[in-house]
Parts: C-alpha cells; structure tokens; sequence
C-alpha cells in the first residue's frame, strides 16, 4: 500500500468515527435516534461537486461553519434543510413538536449549538483516538440556498485546488425524518501532517 | 448536467449554448457573468471564484473558469469557437458577489464584481444589467432564447434583468 492510499485508509477510519461518534452526540442532544445513512471519503472536482448539490435542489438550508484549528485543521459544516431546523429547535428546546414556526434567533442558536457540538465530538475522536490536538472555533451561522452554503464552504480550499477531499456524511433522525449532513474538509497541510502520522506508525 | 433544456453551471465552469437552452446557476461570493448575442441567440455563463489567478497563471493545471481575468477570456474565446461570434456582438449581465460569511475580513465578492466590471470595460462589452453584493445568495436563470435572466436573491422574489 503506497502512502495515497495508506491517508485515504486514515482518513476513512477517522472519518468513521468521528461520524460514529457525532451521530451518538446528535441522538444525546435531541433525545431522538439519529441513523448514519452515508459516510463517504472521496475526492470531488470543484465544478462538478458544486453543479451535483444546484441539480439535487436541496433548497433553502441553516448551516453552522466551524474552524477545526490546531494540529491538523479541518473546515466543518453542519446543515438541514430549514423546515427541519425548526423542528430539531423544538427537539433541542424540548418544546412540543411544531412550537417554532419561523425561522428565528431560536433556530439560529440551535444550529450552531448543534454545529458546536458535533463539531466538539469530531475533535475529541482525534485527540482521544489520534492524539491530535484540535480546537473548534465559534460556529457561523448562515441560512441561504443550499448550493450558497456549500460553495462558501468550500471557497477557501477550491481556492488553491481544483479537487478536493472530502468527508461527507448524512444522518436520518428517524422519527422525524429529517435528514442532516456533516461535512469535514481537511485545509492547509492536514494532508502532509496525516501522511507523516501514518509513515511514522 | 442537463436538466431538461437547464443546464446547471458549478463553480469554476463555464458553459456555452444557443436559443433552446437555460444556463442556470447558484451564486454567493462568486459572480456569475453571462455573454449574450442578441443576433446570433447565442451565449454562455461563466461562474467565476476569484479576481486573479495571480500566481497560479503559470500552473499548468490552471482552472481558467476559476479566476475573473483568465474567465472572462475564456468565455468570450469559447463563445467565438462555438458560434463564431466576436466580442463586438455581445452584452454582459452579472450578478452575484455577496459577502455571505459575515466577520471575514476580505470582501472577495466586492472584488469579483470589480475584477469584471474591469475587464468588461477592457473588452468593450456593455453591462446591460447587474445585480451584485448583498449578503444573500442569488440563483439565476439565463434563457438564451431571449438573452434575458431571472435572478432571485434569497429571501425576494424573482426579478427579470
């Protein structure tokens, strides 16, 4: 096995659980089972990437954008479609399902609450299983169309690169339906960082 | 990727058509510039990332949809290869270049709307409509049968340019 497919094999298993691991704290937080429905590693061309989430037409989503900084930084993104971010407030809130009917300063501080957290669970599966130490930064907050949150996401790492890898997961909370999906993207020299962890093991 | 006669544009793309189709894209920070030929019914829209390719111009790997100046070149060479219509012919719309994220310093979105404005002036192509800044992602439509583009920014209604 060469050194690419040694950090792809790395990636895929911290990616496993760091999506275990945050799928459990998003069942905790909501008191309601959250199933893992995809956790995928691959690398996706910009263009194409971007041109998949217009043509799927999610429509409009709450996301939270959080800074994994420190030994090996990532770029997190947390979103729900924003009909369902009303209905994971009430959950939150533990308020009777369809209390919160518009899109508020409630639903606002739930989806970062939500992103902190799962953001929270990833960094702790690096330093707990990897000993990588990582901090999240304060979540943002954005409600936009899909595609808008997905390319601003991505917009600092598409920068420099024409592809580029990506964690991708997507969660069911099963009573409700309501699907959710994580994003991690390792920026920088996470890349490098990874391949010398894995060389020196 | 065709949807019908849509056909979405991704970030960092361009693509080019003629009457029956409808190039459409989702913008934030990125504009998205659309060349049209009124005589011709012919265009093409470009959903470009950044001002400046800078540095990166050497690159041989060079995503020229990427950046506004190697952009906007290869839309109009693009549209020229395809239809052999020469910039003389074409009008410009853009729209996008909103400052989503909120507490970034760099407003790369007020840059990309400079960075076009500019190079729009240098090729003398007339901006017929513009739509830009904010801080609301846009979603267009642009209906190479009539040239004209339906632009939504998040949150509004609809609007013909």
């Amino acid at each position: 096995m060469d050194e690419s497919q040694q950090v792809q094999r790395a990636l895929q298993l911290i990616a496993n659980l760091s999506i275990d691991k945050a799928s459990q704290v998003l069942s905790k937080s909501i008191k309601v089972g959250a199933k893992i429905e995809l956790e995928n590693v691959y690398v996706a061309d910009i263009s194409k990437a971007t041109e998949a989430i217009m043509v799927s037409d999610e429509g409009d989503v709450v996301g939270a954008y959080v800074d994994l900084v420190g030994d090996m930084p990532f770029k997190f993104l947390f979103y729900v479609a924003a009909e369902d971010s009303l209905t994971l407030t009430d959950l939150m809130l533990r308020k009777e399902l369809g209390t919160t009917k518009k899109f508020d300063i409630y639903v606002t501080s739930t989806v970062q609450e939500l992103g902190n957290i799962l953001a929270s669970a990833v960094t702790n599966v690096f330093a707990s299983d990897f000993q990588i130490k990582m901090r999240p930064s304060p979540p943002k907050v954005v409600h936009d169309y899909a595609s808008t949150v997905f390319g601003e996401y991505i917009m600092e790492a598409a920068a420099d690169l024409n592809e580029i890898l990506m964690i991708e997961s997507q969660f069911r909370v099963v009573r409700m339906n309501i699907k959710c999906r994580m994003f991690l993207l390792p920026t920088g020299d996470t890349q490098k960082t990874l391949a010398s962890i894995v060389a020196a093991a | 990727m065709a949807l019908g006669q849509e056909v979405a544009v991704g970030m960092a793309d361009i693509k080019v058509g003629k009457e029956s189709q409808i190039l459409t894209t989702v913008l934030g920070s990125c504009v998205g510039l659309c060349l049209y030929s009124p005589s011709h019914k012919v265009g093409g829209l470009l959903h470009l990332m950044m001002p400046s390719a800078g540095m990166n111009m050497a690159n041989p790997d060079l995503k020229k949809a990427k950046y506004a100046d190697t952009g906007v070149a290869d839309l109009v060479r693009m549209i020229k290869a395809s239809f052999g219509v020469q910039s003389s012919d074409l009008v410009a719309k853009m729209f996008g270049g909103a400052k989503v994220l909120q507490g970034v310093e760099r407003n790369i979105g007020a840059e990309n709307i400079e960075a076009v404005k500019a190079l729009l002036r240098a090729n003398a192509i007339p901006v017929k409509a513009s739509c830009v800044g904010g801080e609301r992602g846009y979603r267009i439509k642009f209906n190479l049968e009539t040239g004209r583009v339906i632009c939504q920014i998040f949150g509004n209604q609809p609007e013909e340019f």
